[in-house]
């Protein structure tokens, strides 16, 4: 039986708007390191920059000396990231997103395609109940390792 | 912090001004864009091509500013295209909806082409 060492990452990095592309950029380099292919790796740094964003701009309410803390774990099965604010705003989005349509319409905001994208950017991706007593949000991300199905031989 | 990611220079080429965007689209380039938007449509451009070249990063807010240009377009009866997309662009454009809204090529030297003797026609 042969077993994979976990891989982790920690980053931690203050709450405002620009040190997003620093995490962004450290996720892609951890995800590049265990094996990650480079359309993986720009989905994983959209979603992962839309989810610092969301904690940023609606969990510490763009408030000045806070932080926002990753753990990316890789287990060579999947890479699951979790994003945590301090919890000034504790957010969850219900409902449907509005559609472009009706953003271009003027009928809702243009902005607030962020969850839409990283849910279809990643394999899953979904708020973690608050276990731990934080108070802060808790966001995860997950991208399951894929497996190549081959033609059988004939 | 690292807010000037974005450079936008504008070009005309016959028919088409063409705004050319080099660098990430995020909420930082919002104010950039709509500059140049502004500056050919005052000028009087009706086929307004975005060439994505080089571009590596997009997001919400990103995504936001060119909703932003597509309401402006057809309010002011414009044609819009994007040229240059990447690959992650292209995904992106296509779940988000954007790409419904203008026409799509590979290059701007593909896209100044089709446009310009669609124009001509």
């Amino acid at each position: 039986m042969t077993t994979t060492r976990q891989h982790i990452i920690e980053i931690s990095f203050p709450s405002e708007f620009g040190y997003e592309v620093i995490a962004r950029e450290a996720i892609a380099t951890f995800a590049r390191c265990v094996g990650f292919d480079r359309d993986r790796i720009d989905d994983l740094k959209t979603a992962v920059s839309e989810a610092c964003i969301n904690a940023i701009e609606h969990g510490n309410k763009k408030v000045h000396g806070l932080t926002i803390d990753i753990v990316g774990v890789y287990d060579g099965n999947m890479l699951q990231i979790d994003i945590a604010d301090q919890g000034i705003q504790q957010y969850q989005v219900a409902g449907a997103p509005a559609t472009i349509e009706e953003k271009i319409a003027g009928k809702a905001p243009a902005r607030g395609m962020g969850l839409l994208l990283m849910t279809q950017l990643a394999d899953e991706a979904h708020f973690l109940p608050d276990t731990n007593g934080t108070r802060g949000n808790r966001f995860r991300l997950i991208w399951r390792e894929r497996v190549e199905t081959l033609e059988p031989e004939h | 912090m690292l807010e000037d990611e974005l450079t936008v220079s504008i070009r005309i080429n016959e028919k088409v001004a063409i705004i050319d965007l080099i660098g990430d689209v995020t909420t930082f380039a919002e104010e950039k864009i709509n500059n140049a938007y502004q500056e050919v449509t005052k000028a009087g451009a009706q086929h307004i091509l975005l060439n994505f070249r080089q571009n590596d990063y997009i997001n919400s807010a990103g995504i936001a500013i060119l909703i932003g240009i597509v309401t402006e377009v057809n309010r002011h009866n414009q044609k819009l295209a994007f040229s240059g997309l990447s690959q992650h662009f292209q995904k992106i454009f296509r779940m988000v909806g954007l790409a419904q809204y203008a026409d799509i090529y590979q290059d701007d030297q593909e896209a100044l082409e089709a446009i310009n003797n669609a124009a001509a026609a």
